[in-house]
């Protein structure tokens, strides 16, 4: 114990500074936390409040969790969750990466400036104000790309009931609306760069694209494996607009949009049952967790300073 | 510090933590003040000086107004007088408000009266999670006035296991869908809607506007939530095909996706689709703008009396309606308005005086819909009122929550036996067959919830006709099945009997 | 730096006076990367601009006509029928502006604090406060819980509080801000500092934040558009109707009574709830006025951003 006192003084400054912190997450995310055990509860109201109703309420083991694996979607929605959310965080990844480089070596760099205030602008946007506009390419009647198909002598296609096109404007859409935004946190990084490094690589004469490859990636690096580790423990909590207001949950393309999120959304909306929603949350997490874990003892195998923990 | 010691630390600090926050949820006091039994006299009046004050909260739907503090204190300024007590309104907007009562509710707030319906903050699941509190007792007690004004089936229809936890709204009983039409065609084409009960029966009509009109005229102008009329009372709302026949003889549910009814409708609508009767994108059209732009023959609608004089003044052009069947009532229709009282309620007794006097009290009840005589509105001749600027901006309250509309006043232009035409409708309505059963989803919420991500996959798009019956019925009954509807039928059926066996 | 690559040529532009950058990409290249980086930049600017247009048009023709770049028919109607109610509008923006810049500072204060002593390896109970934050991204006690601690723990319903504190602090900020430190900052500059006699605060206050200020910028900037963009909180904690609630609530309501109102109308039979609706052109015009704020703040972020960037670059 006086090992620990003596610790805790010595460590008295940096101690001091968490503890801000450390009381707004006891407050804020460890308190509530506890509400997690209505995962396992048939939640029933009793008359003394929410803490008596709590611990009153009957244990039901898993049986809240049933409903996210009964039926034949089970399969489809995890499915589309993971190979959606794979393909956005890589592809993101790629681009994102790609366009934040492309603006750091523009000449004018007043013009990057705007270029980079417009590709930040969709993350302003909400997926309602999205999904009208994309309503206005793909309406059937009166879109533009019909309209610019029917120019060409082709056959107007009813988008909002082939789901054959979804996967593909689903992955645009999505990365439409993000890669502005992480492009600014990778040019921030770029910009942090010391410029005395790119001046050593063309004292030795490397060419840009050696410069990219050994001194900017590299430096990324480290950004990049974090905001990825990141994604990959959201893979299970998907962006809920995306596949819900995009395709304006539209029957026809359940097959193709239905994610973990809009099935839990659709199926207990109206039943407000909250044994049931928090047991979809606390199944989220759990998976994310897992997620987490591996991804980050895979970059700790390879790579140990730039794992998270 | 290694990781599993971290772990270990952490789940002792929430246990700690919800330790604490136990303790200090748990500073409720029950009281129960025996007085208001001894205020309620011989006669059933009231001897306020008996009562102790105390303030209800209550929990209304609706967008918020900016005149509520005033005419709040008009209101407790009568109560007081009557009842001794004062009310504390909150209103919520529509959207937000069963999320947020939700919370409200789980959360043990120990508010007094709130809004519930079978479509906002839902009545039946909220009753049996104790939500709200059994108020047999309290209407023979201090709500006598009620029984004595209430149709008595909204009282029998809303109740759960033989209990009633809400006070309906005395309005309309009774549903019933008609198809409207846009008068302005039916005379230039001369067309004669007298024959017109059915989605069949539409067809010439349909044609004819299709071949005369230019293609931005929708002759069957509906949204994807379109149903044709079938003759069957719903268990879950229409959107789960789980019913009994209304002329049922044996009183079973079935799944109406195997209904030869359905099976005709299906194919009727999937005739009109590839038509051109209805909008092409109807599958995903949330809503449809054809009151705003005139551009349309007929659609769908819920009527009340006297609705399509409303419905012609709000568009601005006549508009005129053919039922599809009688008046029926259902258990959610019963249900489509009421105020319940809170399981956390510190007054219940003196909540229920308070529904009691909103909904005998004519001053009261108007007070509380329309405002302030001259600030809201001006008295014109008896029962009619006329809306003054003041009322559309800072007092538009939505009167069908607020208790029993017979009370209320009239508007000019209405006619003077509006609410003796909403009696006639309540009383000539046909009693559907499961009338006052309510259905228990508790025992099979996992297949009900799967059920509904099917029905939302496949309903709108096989009901509008923009899919193929023959390809995609079988497909959804396959889907449904999976889903276990089978056992969902299975459980209603089951309360059913044993609800009706207590009913002899 | 005397020594020019051999493979970077000589200054095309002959109207452009500064010498250029001998570390500069080919004018070729220079433009290709501009028509891609601009083509992706318009297509991002242009739906906000759409619907900009879509709230200036007549509200009538909108019915008839449908989404169209080119009405026949433009209208002011929805903007002035909004500025009609306008004060409101003004006390909420004012409302949002006043959570916005308190949450973000109260959230970089928390940030940076915790953040850097994360960051420190010197600290010997770096793993415990690491995974402390790093716990709260897997798990969340729901709605109900958090409910419960606000309004009967802290008591804060109804006050700013309640809008501010929800949002302060997230394990995501912390651990991209640790990182910046981690990167930015290496350890013998912290380690110099302290032979020097500086002690944590100071060395934290003086050397630390001022060359981590991209990183400040970017959690800033993370923080002031959750504030900006929140309306669940409102929702949750405000329900006075003599307080006004922030823009996005505003907003979101009718957004969200649109599409109630729509979906039951059957069920409002008795109560014409159509007729006291904002029509299609107002809530549109609701999005450009609270977009548009944000978007032309965002340029002066940018700025400050750049600014701070800049340290130690070198410019021809």
């Amino acid at each position: 114990m006086a090992a620990f006192w003596k610790k805790v003084v010595r460590n008295r400054a940096l101690l001091i500074m968490v503890i801000p912190g450390t009381i707004w997450f006891l407050i804020f995310a460890y308190l509530p936390m506890f509400g997690s055990i209505l995962a396992f509860k048939d939640f029933r109201i009793s008359r003394d409040g929410f803490f008596a109703s709590v611990f009153n309420s009957k244990w039901v083991g898993l049986k809240n969790f049933e409903y996210l694996f009964t039926t034949s979607d089970a399969y489809v929605i995890t499915r589309n969750t993971i190979l959606y959310n794979l393909v956005l965080i890589f592809l993101g990844l790629v681009i994102s990466v790609g366009f934040a480089i492309l603006l750091s070596e523009l000449v004018n760099k007043r013009m990057a400036k705007v270029y980079q205030t417009g590709m930040f602008l969709p993350h302003f946007l909400s997926w309602v104000i999205i999904s009208y506009f994309a309503f206005t390419f793909l309406s059937m009647d009166k879109g533009t790309l019909n309209q610019i198909i029917t120019f060409f002598g082709g056959e107007r296609i009813s988008w909002y009931s082939e789901p054959k096109y979804w996967p593909f404007i689903i992955v645009f859409v999505g990365i439409w609306k993000s890669v502005g935004y992480n492009s600014v946190i990778y040019l921030a990084a770029i910009t942090g760069i010391d410029k005395s490094y790119y001046e050593a690589a063309v004292i030795d004469g490397a060419t840009k694209w050696k410069q990219i490859r050994y001194i900017t990636v590299p430096l990324l690096k480290p950004l990049m494996i974090i905001l990825t580790i990141l994604a990959i423990g959201g893979i299970f909590r998907s962006d809920f607009g995306l596949f819900y207001q995009l395709p304006k949950d539209a029957g026809a393309l359940y097959p193709v949009t239905n994610v973990i999120d809009t099935f839990v959304y659709r199926g207990l909306i109206n039943m407000g049952d909250i044994g049931m929603s928090t047991a979809a949350g606390l199944y989220q997490s759990l998976v994310g967790l897992v997620l987490i874990l591996v991804a980050n003892a895979i970059v700790r195998k390879i790579e140990k300073d730039h794992a998270i923990f | 510090m290694n990781k599993k010691k971290s772990l270990v630390m952490v789940l002792s600090l929430i246990l700690a933590l919800s330790a604490v926050l136990a303790g200090c949820g748990g500073e409720k006091k029950s009281n129960q003040p025996a007085k208001e039994e001894e205020a309620v006299q011989s006669d059933g009046s009231i001897d306020v000086s008996k009562l102790d004050p105390v303030t209800l909260k209550l929990y209304l739907i609706g967008p918020s107004q900016n005149d509520l503090p005033k005419v709040q204190e008009e209101i407790n300024k009568y109560v007081s007088e009557k009842i001794n007590a004062k009310v504390d309104i909150t209103m919520i907007d529509w959207g937000d408000y069963s999320q947020r009562m939700q919370v409200i509710t789980s959360s043990g707030e120990d508010y007094d009266i709130a809004f519930t319906s079978s479509w906002a903050f839902d009545y039946l699941p909220n009753a049996a999670k104790g939500a709200f509190m059994p108020l047999n007792d309290l209407l023979d007690q201090y709500g006598k006035g009620i029984k004595e004004v209430l149709d008595p089936r909204f009282l029998e229809g809303t109740k759960v296991n033989g209990v009633n936890y809400g006070i309906p709204a005395n309005k309309e009983l009774a549903q019933q869908f008609v198809w409207r039409f846009n008068k302005k065609y039916l005379d230039k084409y001369n067309l004669d809607i007298s024959n017109v009960t059915t989605l069949e029966d539409l067809e010439p009509l349909l044609k004819t506007m299709k071949e005369n009109e230019p293609a931005d005229i929708t002759p069957l102008a509906v949204p994807k939530n379109f149903k044709p009329y079938l003759p069957f009372d719903f268990v879950l709302g229409d959107e789960i095909p789980i019913g009994m026949y209304m002329d049922t003889k044996d009183n079973k549910y079935v799944n109406i996706l195997e209904s030869p009814e359905l099976k005709a409708a299906l194919q009727t609508m999937r005739k009109y689709y590839k038509a051109g009767y209805v909008r092409e994108d109807i599958a995903t059209l949330e809503g449809i703008d054809n009151m705003k732009t005139g551009k349309w023959l007929v659609d769908r609608e819920i009527t009340q009396p006297y609705a399509e004089l409303g419905w012609s003044r709000s568009a601005g052009y006549d508009i005129v309606t053919k039922p599809m069947h009688d008046p029926i009532i259902y258990t959610s229709s019963a249900a489509g308005s009421m105020l319940a009282i809170s399981s956390y309620s510190k007054n219940p007794e003196r909540a229920m005086m308070f529904l009691n006097l909103l909904n005998t009290d004519a001053y009261l009840r108007n007070l509380i819909q329309y405002g302030m005589e001259d600030v809201h509105y001006k008295k014109v001749e008896d029962p009619y009122i006329e809306d003054l600027p003041a009322m559309n901006e800072n007092y538009a309250m939505p009167g069908f929550a607020l208790g029993n509309m017979f009370l209320t006043y009239l508007h000019e232009g209405e006619p003077k036996d509006k609410w003796d035409a909403f009696e006639k409708f309540n009383s000539s309505a046909i009693v559907a067959p499961t009338f006052g059963f309510n259905f228990d989803t508790a025992p099979v919420k996992t297949e009900v919830a799967a059920v509904t991500n099917v029905a939302k996959e496949f309903i709108p798009a096989l009901y509008t006709g923009s899919v193929d019956p023959d390809e995609y019925l079988p497909k959804a009954l396959q889907k449904f099945k999976d889903a276990g509807i089978d056992r969902v039928i299975a459980e209603a059926q089951k309360q059913f009997d044993a609800w009706k066996a207590e009913q002899k | 730096m005397t020594s020019r690559p051999v493979q970077i040529e000589m200054p095309m532009k002959p109207r452009k006076k500064k010498k250029r950058d001998y570390n500069e990409i080919t004018p070729a290249w220079n433009v290709f990367f501009n028509i891609v980086i601009g083509l992706f930049s318009f297509s991002c600017v242009f739906p906000f601009l759409f619907v900009i247009i879509i709230s200036l048009t007549d509200e009538q023709t909108l019915a008839l006509e449908g989404f169209s770049l080119w009405p026949s028919q433009f209208s002011t109607a929805a903007y002035s029928y909004i500025f009609e109610t306008g004060h409101e509008l003004l006390v909420s923006f004012g409302v949002t502006l006043l959570v916005t810049i308190t949450g973000t500072l109260f959230t970089l204060i928390l940030v940076t604090t915790y953040a850097y002593a994360v960051s420190r390896k010197s600290f010997e109970f770096r793993g415990f406060f690491s995974f402390l934050a790093f716990f709260t991204m897997l798990f969340s006690g729901g709605m109900v819980p958090g409910y419960i601690v606000m309004t009967q723990f802290l008591h804060l319903q109804n006050t700013i509080w309640s809008l501010i504190l929800p949002l302060s602090l997230s394990a995501f900020s912390i651990i991209v801000m640790r990182t910046f430190f981690q990167t930015t900052v290496p350890d013998e500059i912290i380690e110099s500092a302290k032979i020097d006699g500086a002690g944590e605060f100071r060395t934290f206050m003086r050397i630390v934040l001022p060359v981590s200020l991209p990183g400040i910028a970017t959690i800033g900037l993370f923080s002031c558009l959750a504030y900006w963009n929140d309306w669940f909180n409102a929702l949750l904690y405000y329900n006075k109707p003599d307080l006004t609630p922030p823009l996005q609530f505003m907003l979101m309501k009718i957004e969200k009574n649109m599409d109630f109102l729509i979906k039951n109308a059957q069920n409002l039979g008795s109560f014409n709830a159509a007729a006291s609706l904002p029509t299609e052109t107002v809530r549109m015009a609701m999005v450009v006025l609270a977009t548009l704020p944000i978007v032309l703040a965002y340029p002066f972020f940018q700025r400050y951003f750049v600014q701070g960037l800049t340290v130690g670059s070198v410019k021809g």
